[in-house]
């Protein structure tokens, strides 16, 4: 039913070819422009992967100027980011490693590429101790790019321009779990409490605190459900199989089964810390989806779409989403009446809401195609790599 | 004479307050997970807040000062009080997630707290006063957090209990220094949904423990 809703609402193209293609061109120049590089540089599969990666990611963005739709696109290319980066994740750590797990000489080496979930996580010791609490380098090396200085300047930069929208066009996490919402056509639980959109925050509290007091990144030893599919600690004792235990469990009940039941994000909606993080920056964000009062005739279609539940009856009636949103576009793709409208802070609401969503996806469509991009095309020729072409 | 046994006095005194000052930020760190959830949970005022610090600090000073005499009456065969340690800590921890659940979250009443206001809430917490902040308090006292281990270690070398006792009072004044910033939680304005995301804390912060503290009794039965 929600699929139905997020298809385009007439038959007539929002714009023409010609117009769609020129605005499609700076992007196309954009990513020819950072592609470039690995074009030139690695062998045959890497540059077919980068070419299948600039046509993908052009023709979506084409589509999104033809169609003035967003959430579709972006979701083809946030569930494929999602859907692949394990594959190129997981391949790189058996060349490197031959295992999955970490070994604790890697750890001591400070040789665990960084994730940006650890992130809240380093504040207070760093604060306290001066001291970052995570087993990897700061400046990249030849054996671990992804190192914290790196990963944390490209996260910043990317928040800056996107504010929570990270969420829905950055996390490579988050693909997964929408690619299984997408699964099913209709939810199966459609009653869920709005009071579960505060667990993210009191997970973001237990692992801050419980960071500090135990001087490790609390959320990758114990809770983080992509664990499962990218990287964990070698099982070695009856902790390490516990820990991996609940990776197991928390990825299948969260990004599995109950968002195929409830056409839901629940993981990002319910559980996520760094989410409930990255929600802060909405607050110093320039774009937002704000709801036309006087348009809106409160069909609650909005409501439904919201993968994260970020509209409320509440929030409605104030004509805002709540500081969750990730700006996916669902909502603003679903509303007949043209009620939910991108919006840019301090002008009127209403006003030009389809230059405003111009600016935000060339901002946001520029950095995720770039980090995703990599993302995607290494993934690629890993899979060529397994095929029996060459 | 009299200078020299006074510093024989004094001198232990002075060691403990530097190692309680200059380990407090551990301090601050181990007991924040148990400290910021509860007080958040709670009502947003001052003077209940300060009195409710006040009270789990006096109870974690009971914790230490019991461990203190623990550490005192093993004297030098200090190992031989580490050797039932992964039992206290089992004990402890699954203790703290029972108490966590008891005080922060209303358990066994937690489906009725979940129907109700918030000004009823705060008169459900009222009516069990400070056993809330003893309880915590003294499991958190009595908790093995690296200053307080290393505290225990030099309190058994002392010859004296009075001398033992003197010493943990010490690096507790130390520690309580850097507790002053939990005052400021009283500061946060409780919304409703500030003291749910507190609550929802302490429940998984009690399962955490709760796991921990299992798994922790479960190894010591199966492997000794």
């Amino acid at each position: 039913m929600a699929e139905e809703k997020l298809t385009p609402h007439t038959a007539t193209p929002f714009r023409t070819v010609g117009r769609s293609a020129l605005l499609t061109l700076p992007m196309l120049l954009w990513s020819l422009l950072i592609f470039t590089p690995v074009l030139r540089q690695h062998d045959t599969a890497h540059s077919l992967g980068t070419l299948l990666v600039i046509l993908f990611t052009n023709f979506l963005f084409f589509k999104m100027m033809r169609t003035g739709k967003t959430y579709r696109w972006r979701r083809y290319f946030f569930v494929a980011v999602g859907l692949l980066f394990p594959v190129g994740f997981i391949s790189s750590l058996l060349a490197l490693r031959g295992s999955m797990s970490i070994p604790i000489e890697r750890m001591v080496s400070g040789d665990t590429p960084f994730c940006f979930m650890v992130t809240p996580m380093l504040l207070i010791p760093a604060a306290l101790t001066r001291t970052l609490i995570f087993p990897g380098a700061i400046l990249p090396t030849e054996s671990n790019p992804h190192s914290i200085a790196a990963m944390i300047g490209l996260w910043f930069a990317m928040t800056l321009v996107m504010g929570k929208a990270w969420c829905s066009y950055g996390c490579f996490f988050g693909g997964i779990e929408e690619g299984f919402a997408s699964l099913c056509k209709r939810p199966h639980i459609r009653k869920i409490d709005s009071r579960f959109r505060l667990v993210p925050w009191a997970v973001l509290l237990l692992v801050v605190l419980l960071s500090a007091a135990l001087f490790e990144p609390f959320y990758c030893s114990w809770l983080c459900p992509f664990k499962a599919v990218t990287e964990f600690s070698a099982v070695h004792s009856v902790e390490t199989a516990i820990q991996t235990g609940i990776f197991i469990l928390l990825f299948a009940a969260l990004v599995v089964i109950l968002p195929l039941l409830t056409k839901k994000r629940t993981q990002c909606a319910f559980f996520c810390p760094f989410g409930a993080f990255q929600s802060l920056f909405n607050k110093i964000n320039l774009f937002e989806i704000r709801v036309d009062r006087e348009r809106c005739v409160e069909c609650s279609a909005c409501l439904t779409a919201c993968p994260t539940m970020a509209i409320t009856p509440e929030s409605l009636r104030e004509g805002k989403t709540e500081l969750n949103c990730m700006k996916c576009g669902a909502c603003v793709d679903v509303c007949r009446k043209g009620a939910a409208v991108w919006h840019l802070k301090g002008t009127r609401i209403g006003m030009k809401p389809e230059r405003v969503r111009l600016f935000f996806l060339f901002g946001a469509w520029a950095l995720s195609t770039m980090f995703g991009g990599y993302i995607l095309s290494n993934a690629i020729a890993t899979l060529i790599h397994f095929l029996p072409l060459r | 004479m009299l200078a020299a046994t006074s510093l024989r006095i004094l001198a232990p005194m002075g060691e403990a307050l530097l190692l309680g000052l200059t380990t407090g930020p551990v301090c601050l760190a181990s007991c924040g997970p148990v400290v910021v959830p509860w007080m958040l949970a709670r009502p947003q005022q001052m003077r209940t807040q300060i009195r409710d610090l006040l009270c789990f600090l006096a109870a974690r000073l009971a914790g230490y000062m019991l461990f203190a005499f623990g550490a005192w009456w093993m004297g030098t065969e200090i190992t031989s009080l580490f050797a039932p340690r992964a039992w206290t800590i089992g004990g402890i921890q699954i203790l703290l997630a029972l108490s966590l659940l008891f005080f922060s979250v209303g358990w066994p009443r937690l489906h009725c707290h979940a129907k109700k206001t918030n000004a009823q809430l705060v008169q459900i917490d009222e009516r069990k006063k400070h056993s809330g902040a003893i309880s915590l308090g003294f499991l958190t006292g009595i908790n093995f957090c690296p200053p307080f281990l290393v505290a225990s270690v030099r309190a058994a070398q002392l010859e004296q209990l009075p001398a033992a006792l003197l010493f943990f009072l010490c690096f507790f004044v130390g520690t309580v220094v850097w507790f002053a910033p939990y005052l400021f939680l009283g500061f946060i304005k409780r919304s409703q949904a500030c003291v749910q995301v507190a609550r929802i804390a302490a429940i998984l912060l009690a399962c955490w423990y709760g796991i921990v503290g299992a798994s922790t009794l479960i190894v010591r039965i199966f492997h000794g």
